[in-house]
Protein backbone atom coordinates (compact mmCIF):
# COMPACT_ATOMS: atom_id res chain seq x y z
CA UNK A 1 0.00 0.00 0.00
CA UNK A 2 1.26 3.48 -0.91
CA UNK A 3 1.92 6.00 1.85
CA UNK A 4 -0.80 8.57 2.42
CA UNK A 5 -0.83 11.93 4.14
CA UNK A 6 -3.59 14.02 5.60
CA UNK A 7 -3.66 17.68 4.61
CA UNK A 8 -5.77 20.69 5.52
CA UNK A 9 -6.81 22.58 2.41
CA UNK A 10 -8.20 26.10 2.16
CA UNK A 11 -9.96 27.35 -0.94
CA UNK A 12 -10.36 30.99 -1.92
CA UNK A 13 -12.24 33.00 -4.54
CA UNK A 14 -13.22 31.07 -7.67
CA UNK A 15 -11.88 27.77 -6.29
CA UNK A 16 -13.89 28.20 -3.08
CA UNK A 17 -17.02 28.69 -5.13
CA UNK A 18 -16.33 25.70 -7.36
CA UNK A 19 -15.34 23.41 -4.48
CA UNK A 20 -18.37 24.55 -2.50
CA UNK A 21 -16.38 24.91 0.72
CA UNK A 22 -13.59 26.98 2.29
CA UNK A 23 -11.90 24.21 4.23
CA UNK A 24 -11.30 20.58 3.37
CA UNK A 25 -9.36 17.82 5.03
CA UNK A 26 -8.06 15.21 2.57
CA UNK A 27 -6.10 12.01 2.94
CA UNK A 28 -4.19 11.48 -0.26
CA UNK A 29 -1.42 9.54 -1.98
CA UNK A 30 -0.47 12.69 -3.90
CA UNK A 31 3.04 13.80 -2.97
CA UNK A 32 3.05 17.39 -4.31
CA UNK A 33 0.64 20.37 -4.40
CA UNK A 34 0.42 20.18 -8.20
CA UNK A 35 -0.32 16.45 -8.05
CA UNK A 36 -3.05 16.94 -5.48
CA UNK A 37 -4.63 19.76 -7.48
CA UNK A 38 -4.96 17.46 -10.49
CA UNK A 39 -6.76 14.93 -8.30
CA UNK A 40 -9.11 17.58 -6.89
CA UNK A 41 -9.94 18.95 -10.35
CA UNK A 42 -11.66 15.67 -11.10
CA UNK A 43 -13.17 15.02 -7.65
CA UNK A 44 -14.32 18.59 -6.89
CA UNK A 45 -15.10 20.02 -10.31
CA UNK A 46 -12.29 22.63 -10.32
CA UNK A 47 -11.88 24.12 -13.78
CA UNK A 48 -8.94 26.50 -13.39
CA UNK A 49 -5.99 25.32 -15.52
CA UNK A 50 -3.08 24.31 -13.23
CA UNK A 51 -0.62 26.59 -15.05
CA UNK A 52 -2.50 29.60 -13.67
CA UNK A 53 -2.08 28.51 -10.05
CA UNK A 54 0.56 29.07 -7.44
CA UNK A 55 0.77 27.14 -4.20
CA UNK A 56 1.26 27.95 -0.54
CA UNK A 57 2.16 25.41 2.14
CA UNK A 58 1.82 26.63 5.72
CA UNK A 59 1.19 30.17 4.48
CA UNK A 60 4.38 30.32 2.37
CA UNK A 61 4.62 30.28 -1.43
CA UNK A 62 6.24 27.05 -2.67
CA UNK A 63 6.89 25.50 -6.11
CA UNK A 64 4.24 23.04 -7.29
CA UNK A 65 6.61 20.09 -7.00
CA UNK A 66 7.43 20.61 -3.31
CA UNK A 67 7.08 17.36 -1.32
CA UNK A 68 4.03 17.40 0.96
CA UNK A 69 4.23 16.25 4.58
CA UNK A 70 1.50 14.90 6.81
CA UNK A 71 -0.39 17.74 8.49
CA UNK A 72 0.63 20.46 6.00
CA UNK A 73 -1.77 23.35 5.46
CA UNK A 74 -2.14 23.71 1.70
CA UNK A 75 -3.67 26.55 -0.30
CA UNK A 76 -4.18 26.73 -4.06
CA UNK A 77 -3.77 30.36 -5.06
CA UNK A 78 -5.70 31.54 -8.13
CA UNK A 79 -4.26 34.57 -10.00
CA UNK A 80 -4.28 37.37 -7.44
CA UNK A 81 -5.93 40.75 -8.02
CA UNK A 82 -5.12 43.00 -5.08
CA UNK A 83 -4.90 46.76 -5.38
CA UNK B 1 3.88 49.19 8.34
CA UNK B 2 1.32 46.94 6.64
CA UNK B 3 -2.38 46.52 7.51
CA UNK B 4 -5.27 44.56 6.04
CA UNK B 5 -8.53 46.17 7.16
CA UNK B 6 -12.30 45.84 6.74
CA UNK B 7 -13.26 49.46 7.52
CA UNK B 8 -12.78 52.40 5.10
CA UNK B 9 -9.22 53.72 4.65
CA UNK B 10 -8.64 57.09 6.32
CA UNK B 11 -6.19 58.55 3.82
CA UNK B 12 -5.75 61.88 5.64
CA UNK B 13 -4.80 60.14 8.90
CA UNK B 14 -2.35 57.83 7.13
CA UNK B 15 -0.75 60.80 5.39
CA UNK B 16 -0.33 62.71 8.67
CA UNK B 17 1.24 59.62 10.25
CA UNK B 18 3.94 59.61 7.58
CA UNK B 19 5.35 62.94 8.77
CA UNK B 20 8.93 62.83 10.00
CA UNK B 21 11.48 65.62 10.21
CA UNK B 22 14.13 63.83 8.14
CA UNK B 23 11.80 63.28 5.16
CA UNK B 24 11.97 65.71 2.24
CA UNK B 25 9.44 63.86 0.10
CA UNK B 26 6.27 61.83 0.48
CA UNK B 27 4.91 59.85 -2.45
CA UNK B 28 1.36 58.53 -1.99
CA UNK B 29 -0.44 56.04 -4.19
CA UNK B 30 -4.16 55.40 -3.77
CA UNK B 31 -5.85 52.57 -5.63
CA UNK B 32 -9.52 53.52 -6.21
CA UNK B 33 -12.48 51.39 -7.16
CA UNK B 34 -13.66 52.62 -10.59
CA UNK B 35 -17.09 52.28 -12.12
CA UNK B 36 -16.04 50.44 -15.28
CA UNK B 37 -13.69 47.69 -16.45
CA UNK B 38 -13.12 46.29 -19.92
CA UNK B 39 -15.81 48.57 -21.36
CA UNK B 40 -18.50 47.38 -18.94
CA UNK B 41 -19.98 49.26 -15.98
CA UNK B 42 -18.96 48.05 -12.51
CA UNK B 43 -21.31 48.50 -9.55
CA UNK B 44 -19.18 47.02 -6.75
CA UNK B 45 -16.09 44.96 -5.96
CA UNK B 46 -15.85 42.15 -3.43
CA UNK B 47 -12.33 41.78 -2.03
CA UNK B 48 -11.43 38.40 -0.52
CA UNK B 49 -8.09 37.76 1.20
CA UNK B 50 -6.20 34.82 2.63
CA UNK B 51 -5.72 37.07 5.63
CA UNK B 52 -2.97 35.28 7.61
CA UNK B 53 -0.80 34.93 4.53
CA UNK B 54 -1.62 38.36 3.06
CA UNK B 55 -0.54 40.05 6.30
CA UNK B 56 2.62 37.97 6.45
CA UNK B 57 3.51 38.69 2.82
CA UNK B 58 2.60 42.37 3.19
CA UNK B 59 4.76 42.82 6.30
CA UNK B 60 7.66 40.98 4.64
CA UNK B 61 7.28 43.16 1.54
CA UNK B 62 7.35 46.46 3.45
CA UNK B 63 10.32 45.27 5.48
CA UNK B 64 12.22 44.22 2.32
CA UNK B 65 11.57 47.52 0.56
CA UNK B 66 12.66 49.51 3.62
CA UNK B 67 15.83 47.41 3.69
CA UNK B 68 16.53 47.87 -0.04
CA UNK B 69 15.87 51.62 0.13
CA UNK B 70 17.64 52.68 3.33
CA UNK B 71 16.06 55.74 4.93
CA UNK B 72 12.66 55.23 3.26
CA UNK B 73 9.61 54.70 5.51
CA UNK B 74 6.75 52.75 3.93
CA UNK B 75 3.12 52.33 4.94
CA UNK B 76 0.70 50.11 3.04
CA UNK B 77 -2.94 49.51 3.90
CA UNK B 78 -5.24 47.20 1.93
CA UNK B 79 -9.01 46.93 2.25
CA UNK B 80 -11.05 43.77 2.08
CA UNK B 81 -14.81 43.18 1.93
CA UNK B 82 -17.40 44.99 -0.22
CA UNK B 83 -16.37 48.25 -1.91
CA UNK B 84 -18.23 50.60 -4.22
CA UNK B 85 -16.80 52.93 -6.91
CA UNK B 86 -14.92 55.87 -5.46
CA UNK B 87 -13.64 54.04 -2.40
CA UNK B 88 -9.92 53.60 -1.67
CA UNK B 89 -8.94 49.92 -1.99
CA UNK B 90 -5.24 50.31 -1.25
CA UNK B 91 -3.08 53.10 0.13
CA UNK B 92 0.72 53.24 -0.17
CA UNK B 93 2.93 55.98 1.25
CA UNK B 94 6.71 56.22 0.94
CA UNK B 95 8.53 59.00 2.81
CA UNK B 96 12.19 59.67 2.12
CA UNK B 97 14.90 62.30 2.29
CA UNK B 98 14.79 62.60 -1.53
CA UNK B 99 12.01 62.12 -4.06
CA UNK B 100 13.77 59.52 -6.22
CA UNK B 101 13.77 56.84 -3.55
CA UNK B 102 10.23 57.71 -2.45
CA UNK B 103 8.88 57.31 -5.99
CA UNK B 104 10.76 54.09 -6.61
CA UNK B 105 9.97 52.47 -3.26
CA UNK B 106 6.29 53.43 -3.52
CA UNK B 107 6.01 52.07 -7.05
CA UNK B 108 7.70 48.85 -6.02
CA UNK B 109 5.34 48.32 -3.08
CA UNK B 110 2.13 48.62 -5.13
CA UNK B 111 3.50 46.43 -7.93
CA UNK B 112 4.53 43.71 -5.47
CA UNK B 113 1.21 43.97 -3.60
CA UNK B 114 -0.57 43.28 -6.87
CA UNK B 115 1.84 40.51 -7.78
CA UNK B 116 2.07 38.46 -4.62
CA UNK B 117 -0.51 39.26 -1.94
CA UNK B 118 -3.19 36.53 -1.84
CA UNK B 119 -6.08 38.94 -2.39
CA UNK B 120 -8.78 38.45 -5.00
CA UNK B 121 -11.60 40.63 -6.26
CA UNK B 122 -14.94 39.83 -7.77
CA UNK B 123 -16.45 42.37 -10.13
CA UNK B 124 -20.19 42.94 -10.20
CA UNK B 125 -21.69 44.13 -13.47
CA UNK B 126 -25.37 45.18 -13.72
CA UNK B 127 -27.51 42.41 -15.19
CA UNK B 128 -24.59 39.93 -15.52
CA UNK B 129 -22.98 37.23 -13.42
CA UNK B 130 -20.08 38.54 -11.30
CA UNK B 131 -16.54 37.71 -12.45
CA UNK B 132 -13.32 36.93 -10.53
CA UNK B 133 -10.68 39.30 -11.90
CA UNK B 134 -7.63 37.72 -13.60
CA UNK B 135 -9.15 34.25 -13.37
CA UNK B 136 -10.58 34.10 -16.87
CA UNK B 137 -9.83 35.68 -20.24
CA UNK B 138 -13.27 37.25 -20.04
CA UNK B 139 -12.17 40.48 -18.37
CA UNK B 140 -8.36 40.45 -18.24
CA UNK B 141 -5.81 38.74 -20.48
CA UNK B 142 -4.17 36.00 -18.41
CA UNK B 143 -0.38 36.21 -18.55
CA UNK B 144 1.27 32.80 -18.84
CA UNK B 145 4.99 32.02 -18.85
CA UNK B 146 4.48 30.06 -22.06
CA UNK B 147 3.17 33.18 -23.80
CA UNK B 148 6.07 35.27 -22.51
CA UNK B 149 8.65 33.10 -24.26
CA UNK B 150 6.51 32.06 -27.23
CA UNK B 151 8.63 33.78 -29.89
CA UNK B 152 11.80 32.13 -28.60
CA UNK B 153 10.28 28.70 -27.93
CA UNK B 154 9.04 28.59 -31.52
CA UNK B 155 12.67 28.45 -32.72
CA UNK B 156 13.26 24.84 -33.80
CA UNK B 157 16.56 24.86 -31.86
CA UNK B 158 14.70 25.72 -28.64
CA UNK B 159 11.20 24.24 -28.77
CA UNK B 160 8.98 23.48 -25.79
CA UNK B 161 11.54 21.05 -24.37
CA UNK B 162 14.33 23.62 -24.59
CA UNK B 163 12.16 26.27 -23.02
CA UNK B 164 11.36 23.90 -20.14
CA UNK B 165 15.09 23.28 -19.76
CA UNK B 166 15.69 27.04 -19.51
CA UNK B 167 12.88 27.36 -16.94
CA UNK B 168 14.59 24.68 -14.87
CA UNK B 169 18.04 26.28 -15.19
CA UNK B 170 19.88 28.00 -12.37
CA UNK B 171 22.46 30.60 -13.41
CA UNK B 172 24.87 32.62 -11.26
CA UNK B 173 26.00 36.00 -12.57
CA UNK B 174 29.06 37.36 -10.80
CA UNK B 175 29.34 41.11 -11.29
CA UNK B 176 26.41 43.37 -12.23
CA UNK B 177 28.38 45.92 -14.21
CA UNK B 178 28.63 46.64 -17.91
CA UNK B 179 28.76 42.93 -18.77
CA UNK B 180 26.47 41.54 -16.08
CA UNK B 181 23.59 43.97 -16.74
CA UNK B 182 22.95 43.08 -20.39
CA UNK B 183 23.73 39.41 -19.74
CA UNK B 184 21.18 39.27 -16.92
CA UNK B 185 18.60 41.24 -18.89
CA UNK B 186 18.65 38.75 -21.74
CA UNK B 187 18.87 35.65 -19.56
CA UNK B 188 15.74 36.91 -17.77
CA UNK B 189 14.12 37.48 -21.14
CA UNK B 190 15.13 34.00 -22.25
CA UNK B 191 13.17 32.58 -19.33
CA UNK B 192 16.04 31.20 -17.23
CA UNK B 193 14.06 30.06 -14.19
CA UNK B 194 16.47 31.07 -11.47
CA UNK B 195 18.97 33.93 -11.69
CA UNK B 196 21.35 34.53 -8.78
CA UNK B 197 23.03 37.95 -8.84
CA UNK B 198 26.25 38.51 -6.92
CA UNK B 199 27.73 41.98 -6.54
CA UNK B 200 28.79 43.75 -3.37
CA UNK B 201 29.11 47.22 -4.88
CA UNK B 202 26.73 50.16 -5.20
CA UNK B 203 25.56 51.99 -8.30
CA UNK B 204 27.67 55.03 -9.21
CA UNK B 205 26.71 57.82 -11.56
CA UNK B 206 29.57 56.97 -13.92
CA UNK B 207 28.17 53.40 -14.26
CA UNK B 208 24.96 54.49 -15.93
CA UNK B 209 26.29 54.96 -19.48
CA UNK B 210 26.83 51.21 -19.84
CA UNK B 211 25.13 49.40 -16.94
CA UNK B 212 21.73 49.23 -18.55
CA UNK B 213 19.72 47.84 -15.63
CA UNK B 214 20.19 51.02 -13.60
CA UNK B 215 18.78 54.50 -13.88
CA UNK B 216 19.75 57.76 -12.23
CA UNK B 217 17.49 57.07 -9.25
CA UNK B 218 19.48 53.90 -8.46
CA UNK B 219 22.72 55.75 -7.68
CA UNK B 220 23.86 54.76 -4.20
CA UNK B 221 21.72 51.59 -4.17
CA UNK B 222 23.09 48.07 -4.01
CA UNK B 223 23.67 46.80 -7.54
CA UNK B 224 22.43 43.26 -6.87
CA UNK B 225 19.19 44.53 -5.31
CA UNK B 226 18.48 47.18 -7.95
CA UNK B 227 19.27 44.77 -10.77
CA UNK B 228 16.88 42.20 -9.27
CA UNK B 229 14.07 44.77 -9.24
CA UNK B 230 14.62 45.59 -12.90
CA UNK B 231 14.79 41.91 -13.88
CA UNK B 232 11.62 40.94 -11.99
CA UNK B 233 9.82 43.75 -13.78
CA UNK B 234 11.12 42.43 -17.10
CA UNK B 235 10.04 38.83 -16.53
CA UNK B 236 7.58 38.17 -13.69
CA UNK B 237 7.76 34.40 -14.30
CA UNK B 238 11.30 33.86 -13.00
CA UNK B 239 12.99 33.87 -9.60
CA UNK B 240 15.74 36.43 -9.08
CA UNK B 241 17.97 36.17 -6.01
CA UNK B 242 20.10 39.22 -5.27
CA UNK B 243 23.21 38.73 -3.12
CA UNK B 244 24.95 41.97 -2.15
CA UNK B 245 28.34 40.37 -1.46
CA UNK B 246 31.74 39.96 -3.07
CA UNK B 247 33.17 36.68 -4.29
CA UNK B 248 36.06 35.33 -2.27
CA UNK B 249 37.87 32.07 -1.52
CA UNK B 250 35.53 31.55 1.46
CA UNK B 251 32.24 31.59 -0.46
CA UNK B 252 33.06 30.63 -4.04
CA UNK B 253 32.34 26.91 -3.70
CA UNK B 254 28.86 27.07 -2.17
CA UNK B 255 27.97 29.89 -4.58
CA UNK B 256 28.75 27.90 -7.74
CA UNK B 257 27.45 24.53 -6.52
CA UNK B 258 24.38 23.31 -8.39
CA UNK B 259 24.44 26.05 -11.04
CA UNK B 260 23.69 25.20 -14.66
CA UNK B 261 26.16 27.88 -15.81
CA UNK B 262 28.20 30.61 -14.13
CA UNK B 263 28.85 33.97 -15.84
CA UNK B 264 32.02 35.83 -14.98
CA UNK B 265 31.15 39.49 -15.54
CA UNK B 266 33.79 40.89 -13.20
CA UNK B 267 36.57 43.34 -13.92
CA UNK B 268 39.51 41.97 -11.96
CA UNK B 269 41.88 39.05 -12.25
CA UNK B 270 41.66 37.88 -8.65
CA UNK B 271 37.96 37.05 -9.07
CA UNK B 272 38.47 35.75 -12.59
CA UNK B 273 41.08 33.19 -11.53
CA UNK B 274 39.13 32.21 -8.42
CA UNK B 275 35.96 31.56 -10.43
CA UNK B 276 37.79 29.76 -13.20
CA UNK B 277 39.58 27.43 -10.80
CA UNK B 278 36.47 26.71 -8.71
CA UNK B 279 34.21 26.10 -11.73
CA UNK B 280 36.79 23.91 -13.38
CA UNK B 281 37.18 21.81 -10.21
CA UNK B 282 33.41 21.53 -9.75
CA UNK B 283 32.76 20.86 -13.45
CA UNK B 284 30.42 23.86 -13.76
CA UNK B 285 30.40 25.58 -17.17
CA UNK B 286 31.83 29.11 -17.02
CA UNK B 287 31.22 31.88 -19.55
CA UNK B 288 33.84 34.54 -19.09
CA UNK B 289 34.18 37.94 -20.71
CA UNK B 290 36.50 40.89 -20.27
CA UNK B 291 36.55 44.27 -21.94
CA UNK B 292 39.19 46.93 -22.34
CA UNK B 293 38.23 50.19 -24.03
CA UNK B 294 36.90 49.13 -27.48
CA UNK B 295 37.92 45.49 -27.30
CA UNK B 296 36.76 42.37 -25.56
CA UNK B 297 37.50 38.70 -25.04
CA UNK B 298 34.92 35.92 -24.66
CA UNK B 299 35.78 32.44 -23.44
CA UNK B 300 33.58 29.48 -22.50
CA UNK B 301 35.12 26.87 -20.22
CA UNK B 302 33.42 23.59 -19.57
CA UNK B 303 34.36 19.96 -19.02
CA UNK B 304 35.45 18.43 -22.32
CA UNK B 305 35.21 21.83 -24.03
CA UNK B 306 38.77 22.70 -24.97
CA UNK B 307 41.62 24.11 -22.94
CA UNK B 308 41.41 25.83 -19.57
CA UNK B 309 42.55 29.37 -18.88
CA UNK B 310 46.09 28.13 -18.19
CA UNK B 311 46.17 26.10 -21.43
CA UNK B 312 46.24 29.54 -23.12
CA UNK B 313 49.56 30.17 -21.43
CA UNK B 314 48.11 32.52 -18.82
CA UNK B 315 50.22 32.57 -15.71
CA UNK B 316 51.20 34.99 -13.00
CA UNK B 317 49.61 36.11 -9.77
CA UNK B 318 46.43 38.19 -9.83
CA UNK B 319 48.46 41.22 -8.78
CA UNK B 320 50.84 40.81 -11.73
CA UNK B 321 47.95 40.29 -14.12
CA UNK B 322 46.13 43.28 -12.71
CA UNK B 323 48.94 45.55 -13.82
CA UNK B 324 48.72 44.15 -17.32
CA UNK B 325 45.08 44.63 -18.07
CA UNK B 326 42.72 45.68 -15.31
CA UNK B 327 39.48 47.31 -16.39
CA UNK B 328 38.35 48.89 -13.13
CA UNK B 329 38.24 52.65 -13.59
CA UNK B 330 39.61 52.37 -17.13
CA UNK B 331 37.96 54.03 -20.12
CA UNK B 332 35.34 51.79 -21.71
CA UNK B 333 33.12 51.98 -24.78
CA UNK B 334 29.56 51.22 -23.64
CA UNK B 335 28.52 49.08 -26.60
CA UNK B 336 31.67 46.94 -26.17
CA UNK B 337 30.55 45.67 -22.76
CA UNK B 338 27.00 45.45 -24.13
CA UNK B 339 27.99 43.21 -27.02
CA UNK B 340 30.20 41.02 -24.85
CA UNK B 341 27.52 40.70 -22.15
CA UNK B 342 24.98 39.64 -24.76
CA UNK B 343 27.41 37.10 -26.17
CA UNK B 344 27.72 35.71 -22.64
CA UNK B 345 23.94 35.41 -22.40
CA UNK B 346 23.80 33.76 -25.81
CA UNK B 347 26.52 31.23 -24.96
CA UNK B 348 24.92 30.50 -21.58
CA UNK B 349 21.54 29.79 -23.20
CA UNK B 350 23.13 27.46 -25.78
CA UNK B 351 25.04 25.75 -22.99
CA UNK B 352 21.79 25.13 -21.06
CA UNK B 353 20.14 23.88 -24.26
CA UNK B 354 23.15 21.57 -24.74
CA UNK B 355 23.56 22.67 -28.33
CA UNK B 356 26.42 20.90 -30.13
CA UNK B 357 29.95 22.32 -29.74
CA UNK B 358 29.96 23.41 -33.41
CA UNK B 359 27.26 25.97 -32.58
CA UNK B 360 29.05 27.40 -29.60
CA UNK B 361 32.16 29.29 -28.66
CA UNK B 362 33.39 26.21 -26.78
CA UNK B 363 37.10 25.44 -27.13
CA UNK B 364 37.76 28.87 -28.62
CA UNK B 365 38.70 32.36 -27.55
CA UNK B 366 36.80 35.13 -29.33
CA UNK B 367 38.43 38.52 -29.70
CA UNK B 368 36.13 41.38 -30.55
CA UNK B 369 37.18 44.82 -31.62
CA UNK B 370 34.30 47.26 -31.76
CA UNK B 371 36.49 50.05 -33.16
CA UNK B 372 37.56 47.91 -36.09
CA UNK B 373 34.26 45.98 -36.17
CA UNK B 374 36.09 42.66 -36.24
CA UNK B 375 35.75 39.28 -34.56
CA UNK B 376 38.71 36.90 -34.39
CA UNK B 377 38.28 33.30 -33.30
CA UNK B 378 41.33 31.52 -31.88
CA UNK B 379 41.17 27.79 -31.21
CA UNK B 380 41.83 26.95 -27.56
CA UNK B 381 42.85 23.28 -27.45
CA UNK B 382 43.62 21.42 -24.26
CA UNK B 383 47.40 21.35 -23.83
CA UNK B 384 48.84 18.02 -22.79
CA UNK B 385 51.56 19.81 -20.79
CA UNK B 386 49.29 22.37 -19.09
CA UNK B 387 50.45 22.45 -15.48
CA UNK B 388 46.94 23.27 -14.19
CA UNK B 389 45.11 20.54 -16.12
CA UNK B 390 47.73 18.09 -14.85
CA UNK B 391 47.11 19.03 -11.20
CA UNK B 392 43.97 21.15 -10.86
CA UNK B 393 44.14 21.09 -7.09
CA UNK B 394 47.24 23.28 -7.24
CA UNK B 395 46.36 26.22 -9.45
CA UNK B 396 48.79 28.53 -7.70
CA UNK B 397 51.73 26.32 -8.61
CA UNK B 398 50.70 26.55 -12.22
CA UNK B 399 50.62 30.29 -12.09
CA UNK B 400 53.94 30.55 -10.40
CA UNK B 401 55.79 28.36 -12.91
CA UNK B 402 55.72 30.98 -15.65
CA UNK B 403 54.72 34.45 -14.51
CA UNK B 404 52.40 36.22 -16.91
CA UNK B 405 54.74 39.18 -16.49
CA UNK B 406 57.05 37.49 -18.99
CA UNK B 407 54.31 37.72 -21.61
CA UNK B 408 54.49 41.48 -21.55
CA UNK B 409 57.26 43.74 -22.72
CA UNK B 410 57.17 47.33 -21.59
CA UNK B 411 58.73 50.01 -23.76
CA UNK B 412 61.51 50.26 -21.18
CA UNK B 413 62.18 46.50 -21.29
CA UNK B 414 62.17 46.53 -25.08
CA UNK B 415 64.81 49.21 -25.09
CA UNK B 416 66.97 47.12 -22.75
CA UNK B 417 66.28 43.68 -24.21
CA UNK B 418 68.15 44.13 -27.46
CA UNK B 419 66.91 43.41 -30.96
CA UNK B 420 63.26 42.46 -31.37
CA UNK B 421 60.96 42.27 -34.31
CA UNK B 422 57.77 44.26 -33.78
CA UNK B 423 54.59 43.15 -35.54
CA UNK B 424 51.74 45.62 -35.47
CA UNK B 425 48.25 44.17 -35.31
CA UNK B 426 45.92 46.85 -36.56
CA UNK B 427 43.04 47.20 -38.92
CA UNK B 428 43.39 49.26 -42.05
CA UNK B 429 41.35 52.06 -40.50
CA UNK B 430 43.62 52.14 -37.44
CA UNK B 431 46.78 52.11 -39.54
CA UNK B 432 45.52 55.04 -41.60
CA UNK B 433 44.34 56.91 -38.54
CA UNK B 434 47.57 56.55 -36.62
CA UNK B 435 50.06 56.24 -39.48
CA UNK B 436 51.33 52.84 -38.35
CA UNK B 437 51.55 51.62 -41.94
CA UNK B 438 54.23 54.18 -42.81
CA UNK B 439 58.01 53.73 -42.44
CA UNK B 440 57.79 50.14 -43.69
CA UNK B 441 56.66 48.65 -40.36
CA UNK B 442 55.21 45.15 -40.30
CA UNK B 443 51.48 45.53 -40.09
CA UNK B 444 48.96 42.72 -40.02
CA UNK B 445 45.23 42.77 -39.80
CA UNK B 446 44.41 41.11 -36.44
CA UNK B 447 42.21 38.56 -38.20
CA UNK B 448 45.15 37.26 -40.29
CA UNK B 449 46.12 34.76 -37.59
CA UNK B 450 47.78 32.36 -40.08
CA UNK B 451 50.05 35.06 -41.57
CA UNK B 452 51.02 36.32 -38.12
CA UNK B 453 51.82 32.78 -37.02
CA UNK B 454 54.08 32.27 -40.07
CA UNK B 455 55.82 35.62 -39.54
CA UNK B 456 56.55 34.71 -35.92
CA UNK B 457 57.84 31.26 -36.87
CA UNK B 458 60.08 32.76 -39.57
CA UNK B 459 61.57 35.48 -37.39
CA UNK B 460 65.16 34.91 -36.21
CA UNK B 461 64.55 37.53 -33.49
CA UNK B 462 62.10 37.46 -30.59
CA UNK B 463 58.77 38.95 -31.68
CA UNK B 464 56.75 41.62 -29.91
CA UNK B 465 53.11 41.88 -30.96
CA UNK B 466 51.70 45.39 -30.66
CA UNK B 467 48.06 46.39 -30.97
CA UNK B 468 46.19 49.54 -29.96
CA UNK B 469 45.46 48.53 -26.35
CA UNK B 470 47.34 45.28 -25.74
CA UNK B 471 44.26 43.01 -25.74
CA UNK B 472 44.53 41.36 -29.15
CA UNK B 473 48.28 41.15 -28.94
CA UNK B 474 48.25 39.47 -25.51
CA UNK B 475 45.59 36.92 -26.53
CA UNK B 476 47.46 36.08 -29.73
CA UNK B 477 50.79 35.91 -27.96
CA UNK B 478 49.31 33.45 -25.46
CA UNK B 479 47.83 31.35 -28.24
CA UNK B 480 51.15 31.27 -30.10
CA UNK B 481 53.01 30.35 -26.91
CA UNK B 482 50.54 27.55 -26.35
CA UNK B 483 51.45 26.38 -29.85
CA UNK B 484 55.10 26.24 -28.93
CA UNK B 485 56.46 29.71 -29.75
CA UNK B 486 58.15 30.79 -26.50
CA UNK B 487 59.77 33.94 -27.91
CA UNK B 488 56.66 35.94 -28.53
CA UNK B 489 55.62 38.89 -26.36
CA UNK B 490 52.94 41.56 -26.18
CA UNK B 491 53.61 45.28 -25.97
CA UNK B 492 52.44 46.43 -22.56
CA UNK B 493 49.89 49.22 -22.66
CA UNK B 494 49.52 48.87 -26.41
CA UNK B 495 50.35 51.35 -29.16
CA UNK B 496 47.89 53.89 -27.80
CA UNK B 497 50.04 54.27 -24.68
CA UNK B 498 52.70 56.33 -26.47
CA UNK B 499 55.11 56.28 -29.40
CA UNK B 500 57.31 53.27 -30.10
CA UNK B 501 60.92 54.14 -29.37
CA UNK B 502 63.08 53.82 -32.44
CA UNK B 503 65.85 51.51 -31.07
CA UNK B 504 63.45 48.60 -30.71
CA UNK B 505 62.11 48.83 -34.20
CA UNK B 506 63.59 46.61 -36.87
Amino acid sequence: MKATRTLQIRFFALLREQAGCSDLSVTTEATTPAGLYRELMASHGLTMPPELLTYAVNETYVPGDTPLRDGDRLTFIPPVAGG
Amino acid sequence: MFRLIEEPIDAAALREAMRRPEAGALVVFEGWVRNHHGGRPVTRLEYEAFAEMAVREGEALVEAVERDFPGVAVTCVHRCGDLVPGEVAVWVGAASAHRDDAFRAGRLVIEEVKRRLPIWKKEHHPGEAPVWVNCSEENTPVRRAADYCERQASLPEVGAAGQARLAGANVLIVGLGGLGCPAALYLAGAGVGRLALLDGSRVEYSNLHRQVLFEAGDVGGEKAVRAALALRARNPHITVEPMAADLGPGNVRPLITGRSVVLDCTDNFATRLLLHDACSEAGVPLVQAAVHRWEGVLQVFQPGGGGCLYCTGLAGSPAELEGAGNCAGAPVFGPAVGVLGLLQASEAVKCILERPATERAAAATLLLDLLATSITRIARPRRSDCPYCAAPARPKTARETEPEATLWRSRQELAEAGAHRVLILATRAEREQFGWHRDGRDCFDPTEVGSIRRAVAASPLPVVLACPHGIRSAALARALRADGEPRVYALQGGLADGPLVSPVEP
